[in-house]
C-alpha cells in the first residue's frame, strides 16, 4: 500500500515548497510562467497518478479531460468581462466529470489492452468533434480574452490577470489537491482501489464492486484534470483542439512513470523533470543541433528511463521498502464482537447436487451433510470432480440440479455475493493474497468488504472494529509477528496462514480450503494442520487436500468423490478400510489389501 | 442518391485499407502479446517509400514490389533490435516504450525526408475515371487500391490458411506453449509475425499514398482507427477485424453523408457501441 | 526384452541412461513442489511415474520439457544438456511431451496438426510418417480433415500422441494416459503405449489406473510430495503392499 514518504523525500518536497513559494520574488516573468505551467501540469498528472499508479488503469485518453476543463472556461467566460472563477473552475470540474462518467461507464467495462485502446479513442474521439466542428473554433482553436476573476457576492477578491496572484492561486490548487489525493488514497476507498490494482480478481470475490470502484476513480481523476484545464486556458487565454490528443495523453503518462508511478508526489516530480528537459532539449544553446530533433532524444531517453529506472524518480528517492518489526504482543486475542455478527461454525448439506458441462457430468447426485465445528476432509484419486463441488458450494457456478442448504436455509439459487455474505469463504490452490499490501492489509480490506458500508471515503467509523478483526485473525492463524511484512516477503507456509487470515478477517464461519499445505515441507504442514484444528473450534472447515498423512491427522470425516460421484463418507478408519475406496485408487491392488 | 454510392464505394476502399493495417496489429497483439503504439510509423513508413521508390521506379506497383520486403526486412530488424524486449513487461512499459518509438520514428522522418507534403504520382494507366452516372465518376485509382487490398487478403489467408508458417501462427494463437513443446523455436516465428505485421501496415500506406499526399503524421489517424477496428474485432481476431474495419468504413461513409460534421464521431459511438454489449470485441477470445 | 534386460543378460555393462535429471528442484512462486528430485530414463525403457494427485508428476514433465525452470538441478538428454533452455531445444533433442489436456490445435485438422511439426529424429530417423500414424490410429484417418476441437477426449487423446510421434522422439513423456476416457478407449490407448514401447521409444507414463499401467513398465517411479520414494520394478513394488496403500492409496 502507499508507503509513507521517507524523511529525505519529505525535505525534498518541502525545498521545493519554499523554492515555488519565491520565484516571483526571486525569478523574472518568464521563470513565474514556466512555474505556472508546471504547476498546472503537476495537478494534471497527480490525478492520472490515481488512475495508473494507485488504481491500475492505464488511461490513454486523460487529456481529454483536461482539454473539456479548459474550454469549459471558454463556454462560460462572458464576452465582455472575466468569469468568476468560483464558479468557472468548479464547472470545469462538473463538466469533466460529467463526461467522464458517460465514457468510464463504457470503458471501464474493458480491461488490459482494451482500456488502453478504448481511453485512446474516446480522447480522439472528442479531439475530431472540437476539431470538426465549430463547437468551440473547431481547429482554429479558441479565445478567452478577458482572464477570470475571484469574486465573492460581487466583491472582486483577486484578478487571475496578475502572474502573481495566479500563481500562487495555482500552488495552493496543487497543495490541495495533492493532501487531498493522499487522503483519499490512505481512505478504506483508496485501499480498495489498491487492492483492485494489483489482484482485482480476489477484491471481486472478496465481495467489492470493483467496476464501481473503477468507475469511481475514473470520475475523480477526470475532474482533478478538469481543474488543471481551466487553470491552463488561464494562463495563456488560448486553447486549441489538440488538447484532447494522444500526445498529450502519452506524455502525461510519461511524466507519471518518469516521476514514479502509485507515489502521488512522484508525479510531481515527473512533471517538473519533465519540462526542465523539454526546455533544455529544445534549446541549442545547450544542446547543439540536435535541438531541432529533440522528440528523438526524448524518445531515447523514455527508453533508457523505462528499462533503467522503472520506478522513477521517486522509487529512486524512497529505495527499498522495508518492513517494519510489529509491534503487536503475542498470546491468544478474543474474538472481535461482530455487528451483524454470525454464529459460530455453519451445517453445509447438499442433496442429489450435480452439474453438467455440455456432454461432461462433473459432479453427479451429491448428497452430504457437513456438521459444523468439525474438519471435513474431501478426497478422490482425480481432480475435477472436488474442484467443480468447491465452486458449487462457493457460487461460482450453477448447478445443474440438486440443492445446498445452509443452516437449513436453502442457498441453491444464491449468488456468489450473498454466499460470502452469510459467511462462506474459499482459498486457492494458488496463493491468492494481494502481495504488495502487509499481512495486516490484507485482512484489513478482507473485514472491510463484509461491513455493511463498504464504500466509503472516512476512516472512523468502522476503523477500530476492522482492526480488531484483523488482529484477532492474524493471531487466530499465527501470524502476530508477521503483521507488518508485506505478503511478497512472506514464507509460502505463512502466505498461506494469511490466506486463512482473510477468510477469517472477512467473518466466514464455513471456510473452504482448496489445497492449502501444496508445496509445503513437513514443519509448515505441521504447523498449518495444527491451526485447521484449532480453527474447528470456531469453525467449519471443508478441506481438499492430497496429502493423505496430513488429512488423515485432522480430519473428522472423509468424503471421497471418484468422477463426481459420492463413493464413500465416514471417520478417516472407515474409509481407510473401505473396499470400494482402495479399488478406487489402486484397482486391483487395492483388493487384495481389503482381504487381509 | 450518387453521392450515396460514392460514399459506399469510399467506405468500402477505405475499410478494406484499413483492414490490411489493422490485421497486422491484431496479429502482434494476439500472438506476441504486446501492444504496439508505433504502428501507426509503420504505415507512414509505407507512405514515404511509396514516395522515394516511385520517383525511382515511376510505377506504383513496382514500388510496391520492392517496398513490401523492405518493410518486412525492417520490421525484422525493429523486432531484433526493440521489440523483442517487450515480451513479458506489463503494459505501461509497452504503451511508453513503444510511445518512445513513435517519437523517435517521427524524428526520423522529418530528418529523411522533411516536413513538407508530397505528393506521389497516380501511375497514368490508372488516372482515369470510371463513368457512374451522367454527372459523377469514381476514380479508377481507388478501384484499384480497392483491388489490390483484396488480393493481398486472399494472399494473406492462403498463407495461414495452407502454408506450414500459417499452421504455426493458428497454431500459436490458441496454444502458444504447445508450439513451442513440438519443437518449433517460438522467437522467430515472434520475428515473422512481427515483421509480417509491418510489411501489411507498409503496403497500405505505399497504395493509398498517391490518393492523398504524404505528410508526416500521416499514420496516426491509422494507428487509431486501428485500435478502434481490434477493439470492434476483438484481439488476435483476423476475422474480427475485418468485420471491424468494414463495419467502420461504412459507418465513416454514413456519416459522412448524413452527419457530415460527426462523421469522425460515430466510429467511436460504433465502437461504444459494441463494447456494451461484448467488452472483449466481436469475436474477441477473453 | 528391454535393453537393460538384454544387457543383463549378456552380462555386457548395462547401457548409459538417455535421460538424465540430477537434484531437482522446482518452485512455482514459493511454492515448492519438487525437492531434490533424481529421475533417468534408459534407453527404450518404459518407466511409470506414479502417485496421488499434487504430489509433483506433472511439475516433474513439465520440468524436464522445459515448460518449468527448475531453481536447482540439471537436465540432461542423449548426453546434451537441456536445463534451462527453451521446450523447443527439448523437443529437437528427443524428447517429446503430451499433456493432460492434449494440447490439440483446434483451429488445425488433424491433419494439419500431425503434419506441421513432422521432421526426422535425432540421428535421422524417420520411422514415424502419416501413413504409419494413421495405420496405428485408423479413427485419426477417418478423421483427418476434421478440426481439432470436433474430436472426442480419446481421439483427441490418439492425436497428441500421434502428433508427438512425427517428432521421431527419442522418449515421449505422457502425462494422464488414459483418465477419464471409456474403458475401450482405454485399452487402444494401452495397445499404442505397447506399440510404442515395441518401436524402441522410451516413454514415461503418468496414469491412475495401476493394473494395467503397470503390466507395461520396466521400471517404475513414485513421488510423494515432491520427493521420490520409491524407484524400482513392479515386482519390488508389488511385494509391499502396505507400501502401495500407503503412498498411492488412503
Amino acid at each position: 500500500m502507499l508507503a509513507r514518504p521517507r524523511l529525505l523525500v519529505i525535505i525534498v518536497l518541502g525545498v521545493l515548497l519554499i523554492a515555488a513559494a519565491l520565484t516571483p520574488m526571486l525569478g523574472g516573468i518568464y521563470a513565474v510562467k514556466f512555474a505556472t505551467r508546471v504547476l498546472v501540469l503537476a495537478i494534471f498528472v497527480v490525478s492520472l497518478d490515481l488512475l495508473i499508479g494507485i488504481t491500475g488503469l492505464v488511461s490513454f485518453g486523460h487529456a481529454m479531460f483536461f482539454a473539456l476543463g479548459a474550454y469549459a472556461l471558454y463556454f462560460i467566460s462572458p464576452e465582455s468581462e472575466g468569469a468568476n472563477a468560483l464558479i468557472a473552475f468548479p464547472a470545469a470540474m462538473l463538466l469533466a466529470g460529467l463526461a467522464a462518467l458517460a465514457i468510464g461507464s463504457v470503458a471501464v467495462l474493458t480491461r488490459g489492452f482494451y482500456f488502453i485502446m478504448v481511453t485512446l479513442a474516446f480522447g480522439q474521439m472528442l479531439f475530431s468533434l472540437f476539431f470538426d466542428t465549430k463547437i468551440a473554433g473547431g481547429s482554429d482553436g479558441a479565445y478567452i480574452y478577458i482572464k477570470p476573476v475571484i469574486s465573492l457576492f460581487g466583491f472582486q477578491l483577486f484578478d487571475l490577470e496578475d502572474r502573481n496572484t495566479f500563481y500562487f492561486v495555482c500552488l495552493a490548487l496543487l497543495v490541495a489537491a495533492y493532501l487531498g489525493l493522499l487522503l483519499l488514497v490512505r481512505s478504506p476507498f483508496g485501499r480498495v482501489l489498491q487492492g483492485i490494482h494489483w489482484n482485482e480478481g480476489r477484491l471481486s470475490a472478496l465481495g467489492f464492486n470493483t467496476y464501481v470502484y473503477k468507475l469511481m476513480s475514473f470520475v475523480i481523476a477526470a475532474a482533478i484534470a478538469g481543474l488543471a484545464g481551466v487553470l491552463y486556458a488561464t494562463i495563456d487565454g488560448f486553447i486549441a483542439p489538440e488538447l484532447f490528443g494522444w500526445r498529450q495523453s502519452g506524455i502525461a503518462i510519461m511524466m507519471v512513470v518518469l516521476g514514479g508511478a502509485g507515489t502521488l508526489f512522484g508525479p510531481i516530480l515527473g512533471a517538473l523533470s519533465f519540462s526542465v528537459l523539454e526546455e533544455i532539449l529544445k534549446t541549442e544553446g545547450f544542446v547543439g543541433p540536435i535541438a531541432s530533433y529533440w522528440s528523438m532524444a526524448l524518445g531515447f531517453i523514455l527508453i533508457a528511463a523505462v528499462l533503467g529506472a522503472p520506478r522513477g524518480i521517486a522509487g529512486w528517492l524512497q529505495g527499498q521498502r522495508g518492513d517494519r518489526e510489529s509491534s503487536s504482543a503475542p498470546g491468544l486475542l478474543a474474538a472481535p464482537k461482530r455487528e451483524g455478527g454470525r454464529g459460530t461454525g455453519k451445517l453445509l448439506e447438499t442433496e442429489g447436487l450435480s452439474k453438467v458441462f455440455g456432454g461432461l457430468i462433473a459432479v453427479q447426485d451429491v448428497t452430504l451433510r457437513f456438521a459444523p465445528n468439525q474438519v471435513h476432509g474431501i478426497i478422490g484419486p482425480n481432480g475435477a470432480g472436488k474442484t467443480t463441488l468447491i465452486n458449487l458450494l462457493t457460487g461460482a457456478m450453477r448447478s445443474s440440479s440438486g440443492r445446498m442448504r445452509l443452516d437449513g436455509e436453502d442457498m441453491t439459487a444464491w449468488s456468489q455475493h450473498a454466499i460470502a455474505q452469510h459467511g462462506i469463504a474459499r482459498s486457492y490452490q494458488r496463493t491468492n493474497i494481494i502481495l504488495p499490501f502487509t499481512a495486516r492489509e490484507n485482512c484489513l480490506i478482507a473485514a472491510q468488504a463484509h461491513h455493511p458500508q463498504a464504500l466509503r471515503f472516512s476512516r472512523r467509523r468502522y476503523a477500530a472494529a476492522e482492526e480488531a478483526e484483523a488482529a484477532y485473525a492474524l493471531n487466530a492463524v499465527g501470524l502476530d509477528a508477521r503483521v507488518d511484512t508485506v505478503a511478497s516477503h512472506l514464507s509460502h507456509g505463512e502466505q498461506r496462514q494469511l490466506e486463512i487470515a482473510m477468510l477469517i478477517a472477512s467473518g466466514a464461519k464455513l471456510l473452504i480450503l482448496d489445497e492449502p499445505l501444496g508445496g509445503m515441507g513437513p514443519e509448515e504442514t505441521g504447523r498449518v494442520t495444527a491451526l485447521l484444528r484449532d480453527l474447528a473450534a470456531n469453525h467449519t472447515v471443508l478441506l481438499v487436500e492430497h496429502d493423505m498423512d496430513a488429512i488423515f491427522a485432522v480430519a473428522d470425516t472423509l468424503t471421497v468423490l471418484v468422477e463426481g460421484r459420492l463413493l464413500a463418507h465416514g471417520t478417516p478408519q472407515e474409509i481407510r478400510r473401505n473396499p470400494e475406496v482402495l479399488k478406487a485408487y489402486l484397482g486391483r491392488f487395492g483388493e487384495t489389501e481389503s482381504a487381509a | 442518391m450518387e453521392l450515396v454510392l460514392i460514399q459506399i464505394l469510399n467506405g468500402l476502399q477505405y475499410g478494406l485499407l484499413i483492414f490490411l493495417a489493422a490485421s497486422g496489429l491484431t496479429l502482434v497483439f494476439g500472438i506476441l502479446g504486446i501492444i504496439n503504439l508505433s504502428h501507426g510509423s509503420f504505415y507512414m513508413l509505407g507512405a514515404y517509400l511509396s514516395l522515394t521508390l516511385t520517383s525511382l521506379t515511376g510505377d506504383i506497383f513496382l514500388t510496391l514490389l520492392l517496398g513490401v520486403p523492405l518493410a518486412f526486412l525492417f520490421g525484422m530488424l525493429v523486432e531484433w533490435l526493440f521489440v523483442r524486449h517487450l515480451y513479458g513487461r506489463d503494459h505501461l512499459q509497452q504503451v511508453l516504450l513503444t510511445f518512445a518509438l513513435i517519437l523517435i520514428f517521427n524524428d526520423l522522418q522529418r530528418m529523411i525526408w522533411g516536413t513538407r507534403p508530397h505528393s506521389v504520382p497516380i501511375p497514368s494507366y490508372l488516372k482515369a475515371s470510371i463513368q457512374l452516372s451522367d454527372v459523377l465518376s469514381y476514380p479508377v485509382y481507388r478501384l484499384a487500391v480497392a483491388g489490390v487490398c483484396v488480393v493481398l487478403v486472399f494472399c494473406m489467408i492462403y498463407v495461414i490458411q495452407y502454408t506450414r508458417i500459417g499452421q504455426m501462427i493458428r497454431a500459436g494463437e490458441s496454444n502458444r506453449e504447445m508450439v513451442e513443446v513440438l519443437g518449433v523455436d517460438s522467437r522467430l516465428l515472434y520475428r515473422f509475425v512481427f515483421a509480417a505485421g509491418v510489411a501489411l501496415a507498409a503496403a497500405a500506406g505505399t497504395i493509398a499514398a498517391p490518393i492523398d499526399s504524404v505528410y508526416p503524421g500521416i499514420g496516426e489517424p491509422v494507428l487509431i482507427t486501428s485500435f478502434v477496428v481490434v477493439v470492434i474485432g476483438g484481439i488476435g481476431s483476423i476475422k474480427g477485424a475485418f468485420f471491424g474495419a468494414l463495419l467502420i468504413g461504412l459507418a465513416d461513409a454514413f456519416g459522412k453523408v448524413f452527419l457530415p460534421e460527426f462523421a469522425s464521431v460515430m466510429v467511436y459511438a460504433l465502437m461504444a457501441a459494441v463494447l456494451v454489449v461484448r467488452p472483449g470485441g466481436l469475436f474477441g477470445r477473453v | 526384452m528391454t535393453a537393460a534386460a538384454n544387457a543383463a543378460a549378456h552380462e555386457q555393462p548395462p547401457a548409459a541412461p538417455m535421460l538424465v535429471a540430477e537434484r531437482i528442484d522446482t518452485y512455482y512462486g514459493l511454492s515448492h513442489i519438487l525437492r531434490g528430485v533424481d529421475f533417468r530414463v534408459m534407453p527404450q525403457e518404459t518407466v511409470s511415474l506414479l502417485g496421488r494427485n499434487g504430489m509433483g508428476k506433472t511439475t516433474l514433465l513439465r520440468t524436464l520439457m522445459g515448460l518449468v525452470r527448475p531453481r536447482h538441478g540439471r537436465i540432461t538428454l542423449g548426453g546434451t544438456e537441456i536445463s534451462g533452455r527453451r521446450p523447443s531445444a527439448a523437443s529437437r533433442a528427443g524428447l517429446a511431451f503430451v499433456p493432460e489436456d492434449r494440447g490439440v490445435f483446434p483451429n488445425l485438422t488433424v491433419k494439419e496438426n500431425l503434419t506441421f511439426v513432422a521432421r526426422q529424429g535425432r540421428n535421422g530417423r524417420a520411422n514415424w510418417t502419416l501413413e504409419r500414424i494413421f495405420s496405428v490410429f485408423p479413427r485419426l484417418a477417418e478423421r483427418r480433415n476434421n478440426w481439432g476441437n470436433q474430436l472426442s477426449g480419446g481421439e483427441q487423446k490418439m492425436l497428441a500422441i500421434g502428433r508427438a510421434l512425427m517428432t521421431n522422439p527419442d522418449i515421449i513423456l505422457l502425462d494422464e494416459a488414459t483418465e477419464g476416457l471409456a474403458p475401450r478407449i482405454r485399452d487402444e490407448i494401452w495397445e499404442t503405449v505397447r506399440q510404442i514401447r515395441a518401436a524402441g521409444i522410451a516413454a514415461v507414463v503418468v496414469d491412475k489406473n495401476l493394473d494395467d499401467l503397470l503390466a507395461l513398465t520396466d521400471r517404475n517411479v513414485v513421488l510423494t510430495k515432491g520427493e521420490i520414494v520409491f524407484d524400482g520394478s513392479t515386482a519390488a513394488l508389488k511385494a509391499d503392499p502396505d507400501f502401495i496403500q500407503r503412498h498411492l492409496g488412503v
